[in-house]
């Protein structure tokens, strides 16, 4: 819910800033190790929209996969069942490189 | 028409987190932030820790419970300065409402600050508080594969306590299982077992929390 109204305050905002009427649509990025669930958060935003210009504005979420790099042999390679071992060397040294970013992307206005 | 924006969603939260952190230091607080499911025990480890700290580094507590001031009544008696936040209907404490509770604590008489953030193992992780560390309980009767299916607060962790072990001949956990599923999450993560009803394990809780003060602070105590 805190996610939802923070996108919502982002996008009118943005959208004042601009002079413009209506939010159509918000693309929203989420790292997959964020969790978020799409259903519900289209639902929250859909609440605390209301009475906004971003009211009936459209969600977008593109979820991005957890991709790390191993610091050892460089191997770079997508995290599946949150496993942060290095499949090629066994190294536990890992350094995330996307997955855990939670931005808005642009917003769509008239 | 189509809007830039790339802000991020939690960026005010980080903003706010930051300036807490600066209080903190300018304080020297050492401050974690304690994360569990509901009825994982971090109101009895307060207990237990206000007991074993008492003469030796200052407990100071801030408090997230969603409806009651029961935690903070519990730990009145070891007579710490305690802030009681209720959160109403919010699911986790951010760094704002940290923010409102710090005029009603005083930094000064505290070495080390535990947040005891409500009982829930998703959404406190994605809200920073100005914390040094995060920390976690899992106790021994939620199950071996809590881990895997909460990996962004085990990964976000420095610290594991598994609580209740005195219970674990009851339960199917393992305590095997359980520290290989950490490892594959967050392989840099410490983890002690104790029971905050024998005492095991207490010592080592304490020793993990001198540490870390040690290595903020320095060596030399407070004047």
């Amino acid at each position: 819910m805190a996610i939802a109204r923070n996108i919502v305050n982002i996008a009118v905002t943005a959208a004042e800033k601009e002079g413009a009427k209506r939010v159509t649509k918000v693309n929203v990025v989420a790292g997959e190790l964020r969790g978020l669930v799409p259903a519900q958060l289209i639902f929250c935003f859909g609440l605390m929209a209301e009475n906004t210009v971003a009211s009936g504005a459209y969600l977008d979420l593109e979820i991005v996969p957890l991709v790390v790099a191993c610091k050892q042999c460089g191997e770079k390679f997508r995290v599946k069942d949150y496993c942060y071992i290095c499949p090629k060397c066994r190294s536990e040294d890992i350094q995330t490189l996307r997955g855990t970013e939670l931005r808005v992307k642009d917003i769509e206005v008239e | 028409m189509k809007i830039n924006v790339m802000t991020d969603i939690l960026e005010a939260n980080d903003r706010i987190a930051a300036d807490n952190t600066d209080v903190f230091s300018k304080h020297r607080n050492l401050v974690l932030n304690l994360m569990s499911s509901p009825g994982a025990g971090k109101t009895t480890l307060l207990e237990k820790t206000a007991e074993a700290l008492k003469g030796k580094l200052r407990l100071g507590v801030i408090t997230g419970d969603v409806e009651t001031s029961r935690d903070a009544e519990r730990l009145q008696k070891y007579k710490l300065p305690v802030v009681q936040l209720t959160t109403g209907s919010a699911c986790h404490l951010d760094a704002n409402m940290i923010t409102y509770a710090l005029p009603h604590i005083d930094l000064k008489k505290v070495d080390i600050l535990i947040i005891e953030n409500v009982g829930n193992l998703v959404c406190p992780a994605g809200f920073k508080l100005g914390e040094d560390y995060k920390i976690m309980i899992l106790s021994v009767t939620e199950g071996d594969e809590k881990p895997l299916k909460y990996p962004q607060m085990f990964r976000e962790s420095s610290l594991l306590l598994i609580n209740k072990i005195d219970l674990l001949k009851y339960t199917n956990f393992s305590l095997k299982e359980a520290k290989a599923n950490v490892k594959k999450v967050n392989p840099k993560m410490d983890i002690i077992d104790i029971s905050c009803i024998t005492g095991d394990g207490i010592s080592e809780w304490i020793s993990w929390l001198n540490q870390r003060y040690q290595k903020k602070f320095g060596t030399k105590a407070r004047a």
